[in-house]
C-alpha cells in the first residue's frame, strides 16, 4: 500500500524540480550548484550506462520468467441460449467432473441455472476467453467487449462454508442496462 | 547527479506502480487508458534521467512534459481517493452491503 503514495511523492518532486530547472535555466543560466549541477563527467556516464545495462538485462530476464507463469489456457464458456443473470463456476469440487479440453481451450458448459461445478483447479493469468450461447440449433458467439457486450462483472473469489473452502468465478450475462439493474432484484442464488 | 536520481527514481517508481495496476487486468480488473499515458510518462522520465547527464535543461523540459502527462492519471486518482475518504459513511455501508449480497 506504500507504493502509490511513494509514486505520488516521487512524481511531485520530479514535477517541481523539472519545472524550476526549466524556468531557472531559461532566465538565469551559468553557475552550477548541487541542486542544479553541470553535466556529469564522461567516467560517470560510462558507469551509469553500464549499471543501466545490467539492470535492463536483469529486469528483462525477470519479466520473461514471470510472463511464463501468468499465461494460462483460455476458456470457452457455453451458456444456455437466452440465459440472463449471474453465472457461477465452482472449482475443486470433489466428485464433480474435470473440465474437458477442446482445441486447446477449457470448455465450460453451464447448466440451465447458470452454474457449473468442476473438480478442475481454477486457472489464473492472461488468456483470451470466448463466450457462446448454445442450444439444440448450435452455438453463437457472445461479445465480451464493445457496444454489444453481454458479459459483465467478472470476478474470482474464494468462499468458506460448511463444505470447506470453495473457489469460484462469477460473471453476469446480459445487457449493460440489465447488469446495472440487477443489484436490487436479480442475482445468482445458487448454493 | 541529482536530476538523474530524481527523474530516474520517479520514473521507476511510477512505472512499477502503473505496471502493477495494469497486471491486475489479468485477473479481470478493468484498466483505464490513462494508465498507458502514465506508463509513457514514466518512460519519458527515464529518458529525461539519461538526457540530464548531457543536457540538464533539455532533460528538465522533457521531464516536465512527462510529469504533466502523468498527472492526467494521478491527478484524478488522488482527487478520487480524497473524495472517497471523506464520503458519507452511509453511502459506503450501502455499497459494501450491495457487494456482499452480490457475491454470496
Amino acid at each position: 500500500m506504500l507504493l502509490p503514495y511513494l509514486a505520488i511523492v516521487a512524481l511531485l518532486i520530479a514535477t517541481v524540480y523539472s519545472a524550476i530547472a526549466s524556468f531557472r535555466q531559461k532566465s538565469e543560466p551559468a553557475e552550477a550548484s548541487w541542486t542544479f549541477p553541470a553535466p556529469v563527467t564522461r567516467k560517470t556516464r560510462v558507469i551509469l550506462c553500464f549499471v543501466t545495462l545490467i539492470c535492463v538485462i536483469t529486469i528483462g530476464a525477470w519479466f520473461a520468467l514471470s510472463v511464463q507463469h501468468t499465461v494460462r489456457r483460455s476458456s470457452r464458456f457455453l451458456i444456455p441460449e437466452g440465459y440472463t443473470g449471474w453465472v457461477r463456476i465452482e472449482f475443486e469440487v470433489q466428485g464433480a467432473p474435470p473440465l474437458p479440453v477442446d482445441a486447446g481451450q477449457y470448455v465450460l458448459t453451464l447448466g440451465a441455472d447458470g452454474s457449473l461445478k468442476t473438480s478442475s483447479l481454477e486457472q489464473y493469468g492472461w488468456a483470451n476467453d470466448s463466450y457462446y450461447f448454445y442450444s439444440s440449433a448450435g452455438t453463437r458467439s457472445i461479445s465480451d467487449a464493445g457496444p454489444d457486450c453481454l458479459i459483465w462483472g467478472k470476478i474470482n473469489g474464494e468462499a468458506t462454508g460448511s463444505s470447506g473452502k470453495r473457489k469460484y468465478e462469477e460473471f453476469f450475462v446480459g445487457t449493460q442496462q440489465q447488469f446495472k439493474n440487477q443489484g436490487k432484484s436479480e442475482k445468482y442464488s445458487g448454493p | 547527479m541529482l536530476p538523474f536520481i530524481i527523474y530516474f527514481v520517479a520514473g521507476a517508481v511510477t512505472g512499477f506502480h502503473v505496471y502493477t495496476l495494469l497486471s491486475l487486468a489479468a485477473y479481470g480488473a478493468s484498466f483505464n487508458a490513462l494508465e498507458f499515458v502514465s506508463l509513457l510518462g514514466s518512460l519519458g522520465l527515464l529518458i529525461a534521467a539519461y538526457v540530464s547527464l548531457f543536457k540538464p535543461v533539455a532533460a528538465a523540459r522533457i521531464a516536465l512534459i512527462a510529469a504533466l502527462a502523468m498527472w492526467c492519471f494521478y491527478g484524478p486518482a488522488v482527487a478520487r481517493t480524497i473524495q472517497t475518504r471523506f464520503a458519507r459513511p452511509a453511502v459506503v455501508s450501502e455499497l459494501i452491503q450491495w457487494s456482499a449480497d452480490l457475491r454470496f
